[in-house]
């Protein structure tokens, strides 16, 4: 529907580490905020509403910390409001953002939110907290023991190896080397991965995300003040979310819908938002992927979910094939993705913004030649609610 | 330019009501060593742990199935790093199907040596077969069983 | 700017104050999920997608979306949390019914009464630089709210107490047979524990539809979204006039733009508003345009905010009648849409066809927002 599109007209992230004692919590919102807004050209009266992209309070240890954002977007008697849905909150929060535009209420919205991660004592502890306090909670489940069940099952089901993990991890980290603003930069081998510390087996210390500080923001405009101001933009063609069961138990067993293995939920959102921009065939049809993942296994049933590949589990030979790696023909993660760097509230913001300067042809060192089609995707909560775009020159 | 730091503590008790449903499963536990699901009546599948209603039909569970004390094992993963108020590691603990049900319940697996976790992946495969065992003092809650490889 | 698809409310339900332990929270969703549902002559089947609004730390769960998005309906669905306020889960739930991408929406909210101190948990909201060490809890902000409007509107005080008396006197009429009578909430000067009340668990959700699909199926009585606006205050609250919401007049002229409304003294047969104290109410009669101030003093004489009077304030009760905290700005909207779509029972108002909702959350009110429904698109 030419006319009625909703554009992405401005970005800016932090430089992501670990702790930032230099800046509180807002100065780290608004140390991407500033550099979003020079890059759209505006200044903030032009801005209809904000959305502000926060997960668990527990993890900056302010309670509706949104609030105390406001005045680093800009909000002050503007429309405001805070998506949280877990690891997905970053593209959600521009997913809802895109929604202001396309009901046609708003014209301008920005998009921020930062996290500082390394500041809470123990993130696990917290992320404990997701599950429910009836049946899980005494169990100690976090998100590392759970995506290591998750590798447990995929490498029952499809042969993957400890070594395909780490293969994945060396990918991501010398893509990352290339990426000004990744927190893990360190290039790795394989052995010295295969030879970090285990966390929860099969998961080790070099498969896992870093917790990092930081911030991010986008500014989304309708086509027509894209247009009326002969702005340049990058296009949201495909926007969707889906859950899946919050039973992680319901995903094993006799014929589960949704495969702990897998990422079912996640392929459901891609076949929405694929629908959208009109994708038959995303394998030859997409140039780049920023795959939402944390843990190194991960990364496979991402690729599989968005059907870069035949079928589940195709994803393993076709990765250490070279295929999926910068210089490759569909690179995925070649910011380093989330395993590099991962601000809780906006990691997932970032596959969006860094798909975009891909398609964009701004993103520098790691560029991804003539990519004019990429995807993005964030996932949230216990492997459960996934949000995916295509972003399109 | 000195940098102050402020520690702050988050520290509040909740009392959770538990509803009927999870008030049964774990009375039934403490007071008799017997694990139950609840059947959605449209799909038959028996869920456990229990709940009122499917999350994916959306319609009310209607009966009570005894499951167990056998099952078999669905996913598991050894933790050998300390975490925040949470055990001592190294322990083990995953997911296993209990005989009579359709999804898998959680619970720690005692018993298996961790030293080598490659050698430990291969006593606690998935489908491996285990029992579930109760504590002598049970409280109704869910460390009041584990599982055992048969 | 015009809504792409114009969304209307097709369904609601309304749980105040929930007593008893035969139900986990989870139960609670799931029960008022259905149950709008069922007002609305639903199933899920019929449902795109879904908003929820909760608070993670009244609830206890670090991300509480994700255990309560079963309950919902949220499995192999679209669904989004704003735990901003339960007001915002509405707002995006139009949004996207607006843009037509969505043909409908559920909108859930929940507020329990499960943390050992909701004043402790609310504390957690003040920023630990600056303000943590203090005692500062959604009710200190209220009673600085309200002696900031004391000092410049020495009477305020009074009718402060006659929009106490109102309100509850519209509960008698309401809530015939209460579910549960809550406790005077605290005192904490100026409020007296007659301005207060005690936290209730809650939940309420709403069904939204796009008038596509409400021709198609025939909804009966839709509540047409006929304006809508939402804004922020500033976060300290040393940065705020408290005795006026600039954040709520700029709320309330983007929701009367759109509506077309031009002279809210007169327009509206229905109104409620977020009064978590009645300073709240009297704060929000002035910012959206309901009576300028130095009427007031008459108008309550007259009755002219009472029922059967010129413009009927809060006929539920309010939430000085029932207080579930996070879900009372969701609650709002859904009465009046209850109202205009003639099903409000005891405390219907004959004939209502254009009904005004505030909504008022945080720290004195920091989110505003108003909500114009009507009985015609």
């Amino acid at each position: 529907m030419s006319g009625d599109r909703v554009g992405i007209i401005g970005i800016g992230q932090s430089n992501f580490r670990s702790r930032r004692d230099d800046a509180s919590y807002p100065d780290l919102v608004r140390e991407a905020v500033v550099p979003a807004m020079l890059d759209a050209k505006l200044d903030f009266d032009a801005i209809d509403a904000v959305v502000y992209s926060l997960s668990p309070d527990a993890m900056v240890g302010i309670g509706n910390a949104e609030r105390l954002g406001v005045d680093a977007v800009g909000g002050r008697n503007k429309r405001f409001l805070r998506i949280n849905t877990g690891g997905a909150t970053g593209i959600s929060s521009v997913t809802a953002a895109y929604y202001h535009i396309a009901s046609g209420v708003c014209d301008v919205v920005l998009t921020a939110g930062a996290d500082k991660v390394g500041e809470c004592g123990d993130s696990q502890t917290v992320l404990n907290k997701i599950w429910d306090p009836t049946y899980e909670r005494a169990l100690p489940l976090g998100t590392i023991n759970m995506l290591a069940m998750s590798a447990v099952r995929y490498m029952r089901r499809y042969g993957m190896t400890e070594e395909d993990m780490a293969y994945i991890a060396v990918k991501n980290r010398r893509q990352a080397s290339l990426n000004l603003r990744a927190h893990l930069r360190k290039v790795v081998t394989i052995e010295e991965v295969m030879e970090s510390r285990v966390i929860s087996w099969p998961i080790k210390l070099m498969d896992c995300c870093p917790q990092s500080s930081g911030g991010a923001a986008m500014v989304l405009a309708s086509e027509r003040f894209i247009r009326d101001n002969k702005l340049d933009a990058v296009w949201i063609t495909g926007v969707a979310c889906r859950a899946e069961t919050y039973w992680m138990g319901d995903r094993m067993g006799n014929n589960p819908t949704a495969e702990h293995a897998d990422a079912y939920a996640l392929g459901r959102s891609f076949e929405q938002s694929y629908r959208m921009a009109g994708i038959t065939d995303p394998a030859n049809q997409v140039h780049i992927a920023e795959l939402y993942a944390p843990f190194s296994n991960t990364e496979y049933h991402a690729i599989d979910a968005a059907r870069l590949v035949g079928k589940p589990g195709d994803s393993i030979q076709r990765t250490r094939d070279g295929e999926f790696e910068l210089g490759g023909r569909l690179p995925v993660n070649p910011s380093g993705g989330t395993l590099c760097t991962n601000a809780i509230a906006v990691t997932a913001m970032a596959r969006v913004a860094e798909t975009a300067l891909q398609v964009w042809g701004r993103a520098g060192a790691h560029q991804v030649d003539g990519a004019r089609v990429g995807i993005a995707s964030g996932n949230g909560g216990d492997h459960q609610i996934f949000g995916t775009m295509v972003i399109e020159a | 330019m000195e940098l102050l730091g402020r520690q702050e503590v988050w520290n509040i008790t909740y009392d959770h009501a538990l509803g009927e449903t999870a008030s049964y499963f774990f009375t039934q536990i403490r007071d008799h060593r017997k694990i139950f699901g609840r059947r959605c009546a449209k799909t038959n599948r028996v869920l456990v742990p229990p709940r009122a209603f499917s999350d994916e039909t959306l319609l009310p569970t209607t009966e009570w199935v005894e499951v167990g004390p056998g099952g078999r094992i669905e996913a598991f993963t050894f933790v050998y790093e300390q975490f925040n108020n949470l055990p001592p590691p190294p322990y083990s603990f995953g997911y296993v199907l209990l005989d009579g049900a359709d999804t898998a319940l959680g619970g720690y697996f005692k018993g298996v040596d961790l030293t080598n976790p490659r050698e430990a992946a291969e006593k606690l495969a998935i489908s491996t077969r285990v029992v579930t065992k109760f504590a002598e003092q049970r409280k109704g809650d869910v460390l009041d069983f584990w599982f055992e490889v048969e | 700017m015009a809504y792409r698809i114009r969304p209307a409310v097709v369904g609601c339900a309304i749980r105040p104050a929930i007593t008893g332990r035969d139900r986990s929270l989870e139960e609670i969703i799931y029960d008022i999920s259905q149950a709008a549902l069922a007002d609305a002559g639903l199933t899920i089947d019929d449902i795109d997608g879904i908003v929820v609004g909760c608070n993670d730390q009244f609830d206890g769960r670090a991300i509480s979306v994700m255990m309560a998005s079963g309950p919902v309906g949220g499995v192999d669905r679209d669904i989004m949390s704003t735990p901003s306020s339960s007001e915002h889960a509405f707002i995006l739930g139009a949004l996207r019914v607006a843009s037509g991408q969505f043909r409908t929406q559920l909108v859930v909210a929940w507020s329990p009464t499960e943390a050992s101190s909701m004043s402790e948990a609310q504390r957690l909201g003040a920023d630990p630089y600056f303000h943590r060490a203090l005692p500062l809890d959604e009710l200190s902000a209220h009673a600085l709210q309200a002696s900031a409007l004391n000092h410049v509107w020495p009477n305020a005080w009074v009718f402060a107490e006659t929009v106490a008396v109102k309100n509850r006197r519209h509960a008698a009429v309401a809530w015939p047979s209460p579910p549960a009578r809550p406790a005077a909430g605290k005192a904490r000067w100026p409020l007296t524990d007659r301005l207060t009340t005690e936290p209730t668990t809650g939940a309420v959700a709403m069904v939204l539809a796009g008038e596509t699909f409400i021709a198609e199926h025939g909804c009966e009585n839709p509540a047409w979204l006929r304006g809508m606006g939402w804004a922020t205050e500033a976060a300290f609250l040393g940065d705020r006039d408290l005795a006026t919401a600039p954040a709520l007049v700029e709320a309330a002229r983007q929701a009367y733009a759109e509506a077309g409304v031009t002279d809210p003294t007169a327009t509206f047969d229905v109104v409620e508003i977020t009064d978590a104290t009645p300073y709240s109410e009297l704060i929000a009669y002035d910012a959206l345009g309901l009576s300028p101030r130095s009427e007031i003093a008459a108008r309550m004489a007259s009755g002219w905010f009472a029922r059967g009077g010129r413009l009927p304030v809060n006929l539920s009760g309010g939430v000085i009648t029932f207080n579930p905290v996070f879900c009372t700005g969701m609650i709002r909207i859904a009465e009046i849409a209850t109202q205009i779509r003639g099903r409000a029972g005891a405390h219907q108002v004959d004939g209502a066809r254009l009904g005004l909702a505030h909504a008022g959350s945080g720290f004195a009110m920091q989110y505003q927002s108003a909500i114009v429904l009507g009985a015609a698109p």
